[in-house]
C-alpha cells in the first residue's frame, strides 16, 4: 500500500527527479514536498484507487501529514 | 516525459488560454492582460551580461516565444524558432527625468497593445544611477502566470550569476511548456473522473448571477480600472498568520488557511455590499502540481467559481467553516481544463492569492512591484490581489476595480470596507458578519451630506387650530373655503368650529376624545375636524366610499366618543354602540352657541387624529398623529410650497387617507384657500376631472395614478403651478410627460412619506433635466426628520446599496391605535439618536450618488427567485422605460407542474401547451413562437438554399473525397430520411447509407431501411454500440428524453466512420421544423441584414460545444477527434431541406410513386424507434409537456402538420407497462431531479397594443440582470386599481390558470356515490352546494384537499385511490363513475378468484 502512495508522490508530483524520493515518515506538506493542491489531488487518486471516499471530516492534516498516517488511515477504513 | 517543443504547425490552447484569448477578442483595443513587474535592484549591473543573460532566458523558455495565430476563428499557439530580440537600456539617469516623466513612461508601456501573433512581451532595463537599476517586464497573460513570473525571474538571476562566474554550462535547462500543453490536452480528452465531473455540474447547477455590487446593475461599460492598493501592516499579517494556525481555523498548509480566511472575508463583504446571500467569486487554481510544473514559465492558472450560501446569522467562524470544506472540495476537482465560460457566467469578483515571491538578484537587494495595465476584463468588477512578494511579513492588498462600477469616491471606500470586516474577523470571528457597520461615521455623514441635518427653527406659534385662527384674525374676510361657487370665509369657518367645539363640549364630550368624522367632501366635513381640534380632541376621518363593514371595524377598533355624520349616512351605522352626532340635523341646534373660540388649551404631544390604513392582517390599523408632528409637517409644507403664492388646493381624494391633510391644513394656515369637490354619492370618485376645469385652484396634492390621467391633457391654460405628488413611486416618464402637458410651467416635487410619519417627510423636486432615471428620486429628509438606509442588522448601507428605510424625528407618530405589539415592532429604538424612537418603513430605498435617496418598493413586495432576492419594483422602473409601454407590474406566479393538466391550454395556432417553459401567450391564446415568427419567417428565408447549391457543394467535395463515396446520409427509416436518399441518388451522387442501431428500431423499419437501400443501390451500415443503453440512462437524467443521447451517438459514431474512410460530407434529414427547433432562433434575424455566414458560424461553434460537453456519449464512446477543430473541417455536415423545400404532399406522393416504403404499423405514428416512448413518458412526468410539443410545433408553424394532428400525436396514450419493461431493459431507475423552480415572474403591462416578448426580454436585457427579466409578459387594456388608486395585485390574473370562465348549471349528485362525494367535497372544500359537474380546481381545490378527500373516500368506502385521481377526474360524476366501475371490476375479480 505504501509503496503505491510513494510512487504517486514521486512520479506524478514530484516529475520523478533524481533527489526527490518520500520516506513513509515525511511530513509531505511541511517539509514543501506537497502542496495543499497536490495534496488534494494525492487524495483525489488514493479514493479512486482504493475505491473508498474520504468524508469531508477525514480531510484534516492529521489523517495525511506522512504516508505512514495516510496507510494508518486507510488501515482504519478498511477495518470499520 | 518528452522534452520536444511545438511542432510547427502549432498546438491548440489550453482551456485556461481560451478563455484568456476570447476574453482579449470580446475587447481587442484593451490591454487587459499585460502583467508587468518591474525589480528594482540596488547595485551596479552588468548591462551586456545582463542582456546576454536575458536572451538565454528566452532560448529557454518556449512561452516567451510563443506567438498565437488565427485560421478561421480558431487560434492556435506557435513557438518561433528564430526569434531575436534586443533588451533594450533605458538610461534615466543622464537627464535626471523627474518622477513624473518616468511614471507617465511605465504607464505608457504597461498599457501597449500586443499584436498576438507577434512577440508578447516587452522588456527593459531603465537604470537610475550606477548603483540602482530597473527591470522591466510587462507580458500577456496569455503566456505567463505570476508564479510563471517569479521563474523566470529566479532563472534570469542564476543566468547572470552563471554569466560572470563561468558555470553556464552546468546551468539545467528550464522545463518546457509543451509538456503541459500535452498533459492539459491527456487530461481534458482522456477518461474524465467521474466525482470530478459530478462537482462541476453541481457547481454550475448552483451558480447565481452575479452579485451587483454597491447596487451596480449589470454590465460594465468600460474596461478602465483602476487599481487601488492596501498594506496590511506587519502587526495586522502577523495576527492573521497566528490566526491561521488556530485549530478551528488551520487547513493543510498555512498559505490554504489564509486563502480560506481572505475567502470568507470577502464573501462576507461582498454579502454585504449586494445584499444577495448566493455568492460565487472567481480564483485561480496553480495547476501546477509536479515538481517539473513549478518550474516552468508559461499560463498555468486556471479560473473557476468557488460558491457559496450565506446565511443570515452566519458568523465569521460559522462562514469560515464551510468555506474551509468548500475550498477543499475545490482543490480536489480543479484539474486542468475544467473552466468553461458557463462557470465563468457566476462570478464578477476575483480573489487571486499569490504564492510567489522574489529573492535577491545576484547578491543585490530587490524590490518588485506590481504595476497595472489601467484596464481588466469587464466581466470582473473587482479583482482583489493578495501577495508579498518580498517576502517582508506584510501582506499587500492590490483591489482592481472597474471604473464604471466604482466611482472614484467609492474606490476609495473600497479598501476600506474590506478591512473593516477583515478587522472584525481579527478581533472577534464569532461576531456575526452583519455586526459591524461598514460605513464610517465620517462616510455616513459625508454620504448622507445634508441628509438628516436640516433643522427648522421650532416657531412660536404651536397648534394648526393656533395657526388658523392667527389666519382668522388677519384677514377675517378672505375665502377660507369655496364649495360649489360658494365662499366661507375664515370668519365664518372660524366662527362656526367654534361653536361646534362648544357644542360638543356641552355634550360631555371630554378633552382628549376621540370623535370620528363620517361626513362626504363638504364645508362640514372641515368644519367638524376643525370644531373637534377646538374641543381638545383627535378626529377620525372616516370616507363615504368605505363598504358598511369597514365602517363598521373603523368604529369597533377606534371605540369613538362620538361619530359625527349626516342623517343620511348614519343609517349606514345604525347597529355601532356609539353616539351619534347629526351635523346636518343639529346644526340649528350648534348655530345657537357662541361664535367665541372655546379656550381649550392644546398642546403638541396631545392627539391630533388617528388615521385608519388598511393593516397585513385585513383588519384596518389606526395610525396616531400628534399636534406636534401635524404642525410640524403643516409649517414646513407652507413653507415649501406655499412661499410665494397663497394656495388654493383642491379637496377632491379620499379623506381616509393623509393625502387631504396636506390639501386641509396647508392652505388654512397660510390664509389660502380649500376647493372643495364633494364625491359622488355612487360610482366612482370622478372628481379630479373637475378639478382640471377648476380655473381657482394653483396647487394640487395627488398620487401618481391621478397624476396619470393629465397625461396627454393640454394644461398651458390651467392656473396650476405646482403639483405635490405622493402615495407611490413616482416615475421620471411620467413626471416628464405631465411636465410637457404644462409646458414646462408646473412645479412638480415628489414627496414620500408613510403616514406613521405625517405625510410627507422626504422631499425632492422634479428636474426635466437631471432626472433621468427610471423613478424620480425621493430625495432628502425634510428638517426636523431623519432618514437612514439600514440592513437587517440595522446597520448603514454604503452608497448604492439597497437596504429598508427608517425614519426618525418630530413628525413620527405616537404609534398604532390599541396596538401595542405592533407599535413596538415597528418603531424601535433609534441607535442614532439615543432615547429616540425611528419607524421601519417596511420601504426599499438606496442612497444614489447625488445623495439623495432613491424608492426601491415595499419590502413585503420582494420576491425569491432561486435564493435570490429580486425587486419587482426594480423590474417594472426598467420594463416602463421602453417607449411603449405606459405601465406595468411584476409578480411572481407559480407554474403548473405535470399534475395540473386542467390548468394547462394549447396554442390555438401550433398547439404548444402553455407550460412549455418561458414562452408567453396572448390575449387570443396564440404563443409568442407563433407571434414571432410571422415578424421574421420571410428573413429566414435567406437562410435556405437550392437543390443547385448542393449540387455545387458535392462537386467541390469531390476533390477531397479519398473513398469512393461523395458523402455519407443519415437514413432513419423516416419519410424525410428516405426521400432524401432518394433525391441524392437522383443526383447522381455516390451515397454511404448509415443508420443507428439503438436496438429499439421497429422490425417494419428496419425492413423499410433495407428494402429502400437496396432499391436505390446504395451501400448501406449500421452502427451499434454497447454503451446505448448507459447513454440512454444519462439523456433521461441530463434531459428528460432519450433522443438527445440517441442523436449524439449517431453524430459521434458517422462522424468518426466518415472521418476514417475519408467521406468529406454527412447529410442529415433534419425537417426544416427541426433546424428552428434546435438553432434558427430569433435573434439571428434580429440584424437588418441576415448574416448567413455568421448563422453558419455560431452553428458551427455551438456544433464544437455540442461535441465536447461532457456526458456519457463523451465519457463512453471515442470522441478524441473532436478534440482537434480540424475535424470539423474534414467531415461537414450538410442540411439536405435547407437546400430542398419539398411539401409534404409531394413527398408522400414521391415515396409512394417511386419506392418500396411503407408508414410501419408497430411503432407510434410519428417515429421508428419503440424506446420513443419511454423518453416522452419520463419527460410529461417530469417537465410536464411531451419533448415533441416544441418541435412538433415548429412542424406546425412551417405547415408540415396540422394543429389537430400534432395534438393527438403528443397527447397519444403510452403503453406504461412497455415503458416499465424498458426502463428496467436499459437499467434506468429514475431521476433524482431537483424540483423545477416552481415559481416565475410574470410581467402584465399596459400599451396602446402587444409589444413582441423578445422586443421586451432585449429592452430589458441591457437594464437588469438576466434573472429579473420576467419569464411571461402579458398585455392588459388596463391595470386593476384598488380604491386607494394602488394596483391591486390580488385582481390580476393568474397566467397558468386562467381560462374562460363556464357557468356550469347546478346539477345535484344524483347515485350513492355522489352522494357521500358531495358531503366530503362539501366538507373537505368548505363550500356550501356543490353541484356533480363542478371542477374540483374551480372550486379552490389543491394538492393538500385532494390528500383529504382521497383519505375520506379511503374512509366511507373502503376504496384506495391515488391522489392523482382526483385531478384525472375533476368533477363529482366523473369521480363517481371511475369509483363504481373500479368498484365493479374488484367485484369481479373477486368473484373469478372465489
Amino acid at each position: 500500500m505504501r509503496q503505491v502512495l510513494i510512487e504517486y508522490i514521486e512520479e506524478q508530483l514530484l516529475s520523478g527527479r533524481e533527489g526527490m524520493k518520500v520516506d513513509a515518515k515525511d511530513d509531505l506538506m511541511g517539509s514543501g514536498l506537497i502542496d495543499s493542491m497536490g495534496m488534494m489531488r494525492f487524495i483525489r487518486f488514493i479514493e479512486d484507487h482504493f475505491e473508498i471516499n474520504v468524508p469531508p471530516e477525514d480531510l484534516v492534516i492529521e489523517n495525511f501529514m506522512t504516508i505512514e498516517d495516510i496507510d494508518n488511515y486507510l488501515r482504519r477504513r478498511k477495518s470499520v | 516525459m518528452s522534452k520536444k517543443e511545438t511542432p510547427s504547425t502549432g498546438s491548440n490552447l489550453t482551456q485556461s488560454q481560451l478563455l484568456l484569448w476570447t476574453g482579449q477578442k470580446l475587447s481587442p483595443d484593451a490591454p487587459l492582460y499585460n502583467m508587468v513587474l518591474t525589480f528594482e535592484i540596488q547595485g551596479a549591473i552588468d548591462v551586456s551580461r545582463f542582456q546576454l543573460a536575458f536572451r538565454h532566458l528566452i532560448g529557454q523558455s518556449d512561452a516567451l516565444r510563443t506567438v498565437f495565430i488565427e485560421e478561421e476563428g480558431i487560434p492556435r499557439q506557435q513557438v518561433l524558432s528564430d526569434f531575436s530580440y534586443r533588451l533594450e537600456v533605458v538610461d534615466w539617469s543622464e537627464n535626471s527625468g523627474s518622477l513624473e516623466d518616468e511614471l507617465s513612461w511605465l504607464s505608457n508601456r504597461n498599457s501597449i497593445r500586443f499584436d498576438l501573433s507577434k512577440r508578447l512581451f516587452e522588456s527593459k532595463l531603465l537604470k537610475k544611477s550606477e548603483h540602482q537599476w530597473i527591470w522591466y517586464l510587462n507580458q500577456h497573460h496569455l503566456i505567463t502566470d505570476a508564479w510563471a513570473v517569479s521563474v523566470l525571474y529566479r532563472k534570469m538571476a542564476d543566468l547572470y550569476q552563471r554569466l560572470g562566474n563561468g558555470t553556464l554550462s552546468s546551468a539545467t535547462p528550464l522545463p518546457v511548456y509543451q509538456d503541459y500543453l500535452d498533459y492539459e490536452k491527456n487530461v481534458r480528452f482522456g477518461t474524465p473522473n467521474a466525482k470530478v465531473s459530478a462537482y462541476w455540474e453541481k457547481t454550475q447547477a448552483k451558480l447565481p448571477p452575479p452579485p451587483r455590487l454597491y447596487g451596480h446593475p449589470g454590465l460594465a461599460s468600460t474596461t478602465k480600472a483602476t487599481r487601488v492598493f492596501l498594506d496590511l501592516g506587519a502587526e495586522r499579517s502577523d495576527r492573521l498568520r497566528q490566526l491561521a494556525m488556530e485549530k478551528d481555523l488551520r487547513s493543510w498548509t498555512p498559505h490554504l488557511s489564509l486563502f480560506n480566511i481572505f475567502v470568507s472575508v470577502l464573501f462576507a463583504y461582498l454579502y454585504r455590499v449586494s445584499a444577495q446571500t448566493r455568492l460565487a467569486i472567481g480564483t485561480p487554481t496553480h495547476n501546477r502540481t509536479t515538481a517539473d510544473f513549478k518550474e516552468t514559465p508559461g499560463v498555468f492558472i486556471e479560473v473557476l467559481p468557488l460558491v457559496t450560501e450565506i446565511e443570515p446569522n452566519d458568523t465569521f467562524s460559522t462562514l469560515l467553516q464551510r468555506v474551509r470544506a468548500e475550498a477543499n472540495e475545490f482543490l480536489m476537482n480543479a484539474q486542468p481544463g475544467t473552466a468553461t465560460p458557463e462557470l465563468s457566467q457566476g462570478f464578477n469578483v476575483v480573489l487571486n492569492y499569490i504564492h510567489a515571491t522574489f529573492s535577491d538578484f545576484d547578491g543585490m537587494a530587490v524590490k518588485s512591484t506590481w504595476l497595472h495595465p489601467g484596464h481588466v476584463d469587464p466581466r470582473h468588477h473587482l479583482r482583489l490581489q493578495i501577495y508579498d512578494f518580498d517576502v517582508q511579513g506584510s501582506m499587500q492588498l492590490d483591489f482592481d476595480l472597474n471604473q464604471d462600477v466604482f466611482d472614484a469616491s467609492l474606490r476609495q471606500r473600497v479598501p476600506t470596507h474590506f478591512l473593516k470586516l477583515l478587522d472584525s474577523f481579527i478581533a472577534d470571528r464569532f461576531q456575526p458578519i452583519g455586526q459591524a457597520a461598514l460605513p464610517d461615521k465620517e462616510e455616513y455623514k459625508e454620504l448622507t451630506g445634508d441628509l438628516n441635518q436640516l433643522k427648522m427653527a421650532e416657531s412660536n406659534t404651536g397648534t394648526v387650530v393656533d395657526l388658523f385662527q392667527g389666519r382668522a384674525a388677519k384677514n377675517p374676510d378672505a375665502t377660507a373655503i369655496s364649495y360649489m361657487g360658494k365662499p366661507i370665509t375664515y370668519r365664518d369657518l372660524d366662527e362656526r368650529s367654534n361653536q361646534l367645539a362648544r357644542y360638543l363640549l356641552k355634550k360631555e364630550i371630554l378633552k382628549g376624545e376621540r370623535l370620528a368624522v363620517y361626513l362626504p367632501r363638504t364645508p362640514e366635513f372641515l368644519i367638524s375636524i376643525l370644531g373637534i381640534l377646538k374641543a381638545g380632541c383627535a378626529f377620525i376621518p372616516i370616507a363615504t366610499d368605505n363598504p358598511d363593514q369597514r365602517v363598521q371595524q373603523i368604529l369597533a377598533s377606534a371605540q369613538p366618543g362620538m361619530l359625527l355624520t349626516t342623517d343620511t349616512l348614519s343609517q349606514a351605522v345604525a347597529g355601532a354602540e356609539v353616539a351619534i352626532l347629526r351635523i346636518d340635523m343639529e346644526w340649528p341646534a350648534i348655530a345657537e352657541e357662541k361664535p367665541a373660540h372655546p379656550d381649550v388649551e392644546l398642546s403638541p404631544d396631545m392627539l391630533a387624529y388617528i388615521m385608519f390604513t388598511s393593516g397585513s392582517t385585513g383588519n384596518p390599523k389606526g395610525v396616531m398623529i400628534a399636534h406636534g408632528a401635524l404642525s410640524h409637517y403643516s409649517k414646513w409644507a407652507k413653507g415649501k410650497y406655499a412661499e410665494n403664492l397663497k394656495p388654493i388646493f383642491p379637496l377632491f381624494t379620499s379623506v381616509g387617507f393623509d393625502l387631504t391633510v396636506t390639501s386641509i391644513f396647508v392652505p388654512l394656515i397660510s390664509g389660502g384657500t380649500v376647493v372643495v369637490f364633494r364625491e359622488a354619492d355612487t360610482g366612482p370618485d370622478l372628481s379630479l376631472l373637475d378639478v382640471i376645469e377648476d380655473k381657482t385652484v394653483n396647487i394640487v396634492k395627488l398620487t401618481p395614478a391621478h397624476l396619470a390621467l393629465l397625461r396627454g391633457k393640454d394644461m398651458t391654460g390651467s392656473n396650476i403651478k405646482t403639483l405635490i405628488v405622493g402615495g407611490e413611486d413616482l416615475t421620471s416618464d411620467l413626471a416628464r410627460s405631465i411636465s410637457q402637458s404644462f409646458n414646462s410651467q408646473v412645479r412638480i416635487f415628489n414627496e414620500y412619506g408613510p403616514t406613521e410619519a405625517t405625510v410627507g417627510c422626504v422631499i425632492h423636486e422634479f428636474d426635466l433635466n437631471t432626472d433621468t432615471q427610471t423613478s424620480v428620486p425621493i430625495g432628502k429628509p425634510i428638517p426636523n426628520m431623519q432618514a437612514y438606509v439600514l440592513d437587517v442588522h440595522k446597520n448603514p448601507v454604503p452608497q448604492g446599496v439597497s437596504g429598508e428605510l427608517y425614519l426618525a424625528g418630530a413628525g413620527l407618530a405616537n404609534g398604532y391605535w390599541n396596538d401595542t405589539e405592533l407599535t413596538a415592532e415597528r418603531f424601535v429604538d433609534n441607535k442614532f439618536a439615543t432615547g429616540s424612537l425611528m419607524y421601519c418603513t417596511g420601504d426599499m430605498a438606496r442612497l444614489n450618488q447625488a445623495g439623495e435617496l432613491e424608492f426601491l418598493g415595499r419590502v413585503d413586495h420582494q420576491v425569491k427567485i432561486g435564493g435570490i432576492r429580486v425587486e419587482p419594483g426594480e423590474v417594472e422602473a426598467a420594463l416602463r422605460m421602453h417607449p411603449a409601454i405606459t405601465d406595468c407590474v411584476v409578480v411572481l406566479q407559480a407554474h403548473p407542474g405535470a399534475s395540473d393538466i386542467d390548468k394547462i391550454s394549447n396554442c390555438v395556432r401550433c398547439g404548444l401547451p402553455s407550460n412549455y417553459p418561458n414562452v408567453s401567450f396572448d390575449d387570443s391564446g396564440t404563443c409568442e413562437l407563433c407571434l414571432s415568427f410571422d415578424t421574421y419567417q420571410e428573413k429566414a428565408g435567406q437562410y435556405f438554399k437550392t437543390p443547385g447549391e448542393l449540387h455545387t457543394l458535392f462537386e467541390e467535395g469531390r476533390e477531397k473525397k479519398q473513398d469512393k463515396y461523395d458523402c455519407m446520409m443519415l437514413l432513419s427509416g423516416g419519410k424525410d430520411s428516405t426521400y432524401a436518399l432518394a433525391q441524392l441518388v437522383e443526383m447522381g451522387v455516390k451515397v454511404l447509407a448509415y443508420t443507428l442501431d439503438n436496438g429499439y428500431i421497429s422490425d417494419e423499419a428496419k425492413a423499410n431501411i433495407e428494402r429502400v437501400a437496396a432499391h436505390l443501390g446504395v451501400d448501406h451500415i449500421y452502427g451499434t454500440t454497447p454503451a446505448m443503453n448507459a447513454i440512454f440512462v444519462d439523456s433521461l437524467k441530463r434531459h428528460s428524453n432519450v433522443c438527445n443521447g440517441c442523436f449524439k451517438t449517431l453524430y459521434t459514431l458517422s462522424t468518426k466512420v466518415a472521418l476514417e474512410k475519408g467521406i468529406p460530407f454527412i447529410v442529415t434529414g433534419l425537417s426544416r421544423g427541426q433546424f428552428f427547433e434546435t438553432r434558427l432562433t430569433e435573434e439571428l434575424f434580429w440584424k437588418e441584414n441576415v448574416d448567413v455566414k455568421g448563422i453558419d458560424e455560431i452553428i458551427l461553434n455551438a456544433r464544437k460545444a455540442y461535441h465536447r460537453v461532457n456526458d456519457a456519449v463523451n465519457k463512453l464512446l471515442d470522441t478524441s477527434m473532436f478534440a482537434d477543430d480540424q475535424v470539423f473541417e474534414k467531415v461537414r455536415f450538410i442540411d439536405f431541406y435547407r437546400f430542398n423545400n419539398v411539401s409534404m404532399d409531394e413527398m408522400m406522393q414521391y415515396l409512394e410513386e417511386h419506392l418500396p416504403w411503407i408508414r410501419p404499423s408497430d411503432t407510434g405514428r410519428s417515429t421508428n424507434c419503440l424506446i420513443n416512448q419511454l423518453g416522452i413518458y419520463v419527460h410529461k412526468k417530469e417537465q410536464g409537456y411531451s419533448n415533441y410539443a416544441f418541435p412538433y410545433s415548429w412542424d406546425v408553424r412551417l405547415g408540415h402538420k396540422t394543429r389537430q394532428g400534432a395534438l393527438d400525436e403528443i397527447n397519444e396514450e403510452i403503453d406504461q407497462h412497455e415503458v416499465h419493461r424498458m426502463m428496467g431493459e436499459i437499467g434506468y431507475t429514475g431521476t433524482e431531479r431537483r424540483p423545477r423552480d416552481e415559481k416565475h415572474l410574470v410581467a402584465f403591462y399596459t400599451a396602446s397594443s402587444r409589444i413582441a416578448q423578445s422586443d421586451l426580454r432585449n429592452h430589458l436585457a441591457g437594464l437588469v440582470p438576466e434573472y429579473m427579466v420576467p419569464s411571461y409578459f402579458r398585455h392588459l387594456e388596463s391595470l386593476p386599481l384598488t380604491a386607494n388608486g394602488k394596483i391591486d395585485h390580488k385582481a390580476l390574473p393568474d397566467l397558468h390558470i386562467e381560462q374562460p370562465e363556464v357557468d356550469v348549471p347546478y346539477v345535484a349528485p344524483g347515485t350513492e356515490v355522489e352522494e357521500i362525494l358531495a358531503d366530503i367535497w362539501t366538507e373537505v372544500l368548505q363550500v356550501n352546494q356543490i353541484g356533480i359537474n363542478d371542477n374540483f380546481l374551480g372550486l379552490g381545490g389543491n394538492s393538500l384537499s385532494a390528500i383529504r378527500i382521497i383519505a375520506r373516500i379511503e374512509d366511507s368506502l373502503k376504496l384506495e385511490l391515488p391522489v392523482n385521481r382526483i385531478f384525472e377526474k375533476p368533477t363529482i360524476s366523473a369521480l363517481a363513475n371511475h369509483i363504481e366501475e373500479t368498484i365493479l371490476a374488484m367485484l369481479e375479480a373477486h368473484k373469478e378468484q372465489g
